[in-house]
């Protein structure tokens, strides 16, 4: 699944990215990586979310969000 | 250690955005830079000078920035400064609240091999939260360097961290090179080699391996080595990934008690970034800025009046006591006084938006606009970062314009001005004050703000239309930092709104006093030269033209006319006109409002005609110092030029439009 159909408060694994080249290595020097752990803070229906990665929130518009697969990190 | 020009060290401040980087350099300086808590405000270097001990020490505030890479414009100002000869030590800002993210960039810069000195800032954070840094430690998995802790908010640290800049500096104490994996520190060693063999003058080799490996385009431009038999993996993946590893490490042996009290900005995020109040929240906040700007303003006008009363009434007994001419009395009084003063009046409003708006800012608040807005923004093909840019033109539409620049394509940018435009900005504000005012009672607070919602959603439906028009829609991705929320420090605030507030004063001294004097020379000459009738004067005559023009629009006094024409200069000449038209001193008190709204009335101009107005200077062709930073930002005087006349005309449809119906209306 992507990050654009998580749900709110769930925490999430990094399986798999996929973006315009800028923007993937804007999120890999913020450490949004395969393998990260993200919490999801908040999300509205278009896909646009909040999350908290490495102890700092951000707001990601809703193609980023697509663009990042994850799966359920089992807490 | 190098020669250094006349013996000054120089320092570059350097760290994430959001570290409270401008505001230790301000503590240093004394400047007051803006500080504001969203990206891409300093986008360009600002230089100081302080002094330690008889050394003198050259400061240079860099863009904010998460990492070293060459891909935002931020990132290449920054890099391109730190990495040039002339810095000597790299002070790095880290906000210790939030280490996991800053050190990420701090293991970067050491990397550089340039004296590093950390500064820990927001410690007083960290201790709010129950949270506890061994300080000890710290250092000790950074290679000692030097760190210290600072409060640029308090001031607190300065001289501590300027003398350990000076003998990092002199003694070129300790680096630290963070070890990779075998695997890669064996690739490190391989593309070193090779870059040694070709330019054995470097000095950080490290550095241009590490990049090379990263496939940084940059450095690869500037070091072209046959890198297809090197790079047979995803290095920079790697890089990445150890660094943030250690990291962690970090992370755990030298904090502690780290969840404690988070959860407080996430507990107002739920609220104010929620998925259905979130919009109505934010209007919400806005209507309430507006409601203090209009109230609390209103409140502190008495005492602007009397103190403005006083001195026309000392000055006009001056110039009349020493028998003045009589024109230069008429210019003083009637054109200078009548036109700048009537101005001054509306300081207190304009101090207590700029006020709100700061708040805002620095509490953390306007980054979640961001978001909030992400999603009305997305349906008219605009990325929700655009809409920062809008919210600071309800200030001024310059650093609006400006602000532009952080947004990637080139069509996105024009699209976003084309709509910074309508946010009401604070010049318009005195409009809406004093004709809501004067024509709407008791309604007059609800007459002005619904122009500013009419211009926001004038905005949206024009970035809905112009979506349309334009095939390929490429925007900028929203990927903003929400910081936590803070207490807004006074200092920051105070500093912020004093400079709003001069600026005010510069316009009034400046521009709307020669638009003034200039106003006042074409309403009392003709080409036989000074009249005593104004309707026979140069003014009149042009006015007189417009008259057929704007009267669809329920604004057909020659008056009007002239009062529009010379907004152009600034929107608030438009008042200090109709000052000096009608010969009102003082037109923002009530003795000025009804003596002008008489006059106005006598020449059957009513509600209507006033919201008609409003409406018009709302849309119509923005004042010339927001035109010239268009046509810097945009480059195209075309452009620019279309622009002035779809906004004429936009201006001019809509005001027709609520006149007339206006009128059926009532």
């Amino acid at each position: 699944m992507s990050l654009k159909d998580a749900k709110v408060g769930g925490i999430y694994q990094v399986v798999g990215m996929q973006a315009e080249k800028k923007t993937m290595r804007r999120l890999e020097a913020l450490g949004i990586l395969e393998g990260t752990r993200m919490e999801v803070l908040n999300r509205k229906r278009n896909g646009t979310a909040i999350i908290k990665v490495r102890g700092t929130r951000w707001a990601f518009g809703s193609d980023i969000a697509a663009g990042i697969k994850v799966e359920e990190y089992a807490v | 250690m190098k020669a250094s020009r006349d013996n000054t060290i120089s320092v570059g401040f350097v760290g994430n955005p959001n570290c409270g980087k401008t505001t230790l350099f301000n503590a240093y300086t004394g400047a007051n830079l803006k500080v504001a808590n969203w990206p891409g405000v300093t986008v360009e270097k600002k230089t100081g000078e302080t002094y330690y001990k008889g050394q003198k020490i050259k400061l240079v505030d860099l863009p904010g920035i998460y990492s070293l890479t060459s891909y935002s414009m931020e990132e290449k100002i920054t890099r391109k400064e730190i990495l040039d000869d002339e810095i000597d030590v790299i002070v790095n800002i880290v906000d210790a609240s939030s280490m996991e993210r800053n050190l990420y960039l701090t293991l970067q810069l050491l990397e550089i091999g340039k004296p590093v000195v950390l500064a820990l800032n927001m410690m007083d954070i960290v201790e709010e939260r129950g949270m506890e840094l061994d300080l000890h430690r710290l250092p000790e998995m950074l290679g000692n360097i030097p760190i210290v802790p600072v409060s640029a908010r308090k001031k607190a640290g300065l001289e501590v961290l300027m003398h350990a800049v000076k003998h990092h500096y002199e003694e070129q104490g300790s680096v630290f090179l963070l070890p990779y994996s075998p695997e890669v520190e064996e690739k490190i060693r391989q593309v070193e080699e090779m870059l040694y063999k070709k330019r054995s003058e470097e000095t950080n080799l490290r550095w241009i391996a590490l990049k090379i490996l990263e496939n940084d385009e940059e450095t690869l431009q500037e070091f072209p080595i046959d890198s297809n038999s090197i790079l047979d993996k995803d290095y920079e993946k790697m890089i990445i990934n150890q660094k943030y590893d250690y990291i962690e490490e970090i992370i755990e042996e030298t904090l502690f008690n780290k969840e404690q009290k988070e959860a407080f900005t996430d507990r107002v995020d739920r609220v104010l970034t929620h998925r259905l109040w979130g919009v109505p929240i934010f209007i919400g906040i806005m209507a309430l800025v507006f409601f203090l700007t209009f109230t609390v303003g209103d409140a502190l006008k008495g005492i602007f009046e009397s103190g403005m009363e006083m001195l026309f009434a000392g000055v006009t007994d001056i110039l009349v006591n020493f028998h003045i001419s009589e024109w230069l009395i008429s210019l003083i009084v009637d054109g200078i006084m009548a036109g700048v003063g009537g101005i001054l009046t509306f300081l207190p409003n304009i101090a207590i938006l700029f006020l709100a708006l700061a708040i805002l800012e620095d509490s953390g608040y306007m980054a979640r606009v961001a978001y909030v807005m992400d999603s009305i923004m997305d349906k008219v093909g605009l990325s929700g970062k655009a809409f920062l840019p809008m919210v600071l033109g309800f200030g001024c539409t310059v650093p609006a314009v400006m602000a532009t620049r952080t947004l990637a394509n080139e069509k996105e940018k024009k699209r976003t001005i084309l709509l910074t435009h309508f946010m009401s900005c604070s010049a318009r504000l005195p409009i809406y004050v004093l004709f809501a005012s004067m024509f709407f009672g008791r309604y007059a607070m609800a007459a002005a703000f619904s122009l500013y919602i009419l211009g926001l959603l004038t905005a949206i439906l024009i970035a809905l239309v112009s979506s349309k028009f334009s095939k390929e829609m490429s925007k900028t991705a929203l990927l903003i930092e929400l910081p936590e929320y803070k207490m807004p420090n006074v200092r920051t605030i105070l500093l912020y709104v004093w400079d709003k507030v001069k600026d005010y004063l510069t316009k009034a001294g400046t521009t709307i006093l020669i638009a003034s004097v200039i106003i006042w020379f074409v309403l009392n000459f003709n080409m036989q030269g000074m009249v005593n009738d104004i309707t026979k004067s140069f003014g009149a005559e042009v006015g007189k033209w417009l008259v057929p023009v704007l009267a669809p629009a329920g604004l057909g006094l020659w008056q009007v006319g002239v009062a529009l024409i010379a907004g152009l200069s600034a929107k608030e000449v438009v008042i200090s006109s109709f000052s000096v038209l009608y010969g009102i001193n003082n037109i923002n008190s009530s003795g000025g409002m009804s003596q002008f709204s008489q006059i106005l009335a006598g020449s059957g101009f009513g509600p209507v005609n006033a919201y008609a107005l409003m409406v018009f200077c709302l849309l119509y062709t923005p004042c010339i110092a927001a035109l010239a930073t268009i046509r810097r930002e945009t480059r195209s005087t075309r452009w620019t030029l279309m622009l002035v006349v779809f906004q004429l005309v936009l201006a001019y449809a809509v005001a027709v439009l609520v006149y007339q119906i206006g009128s059926l209306l009532i």
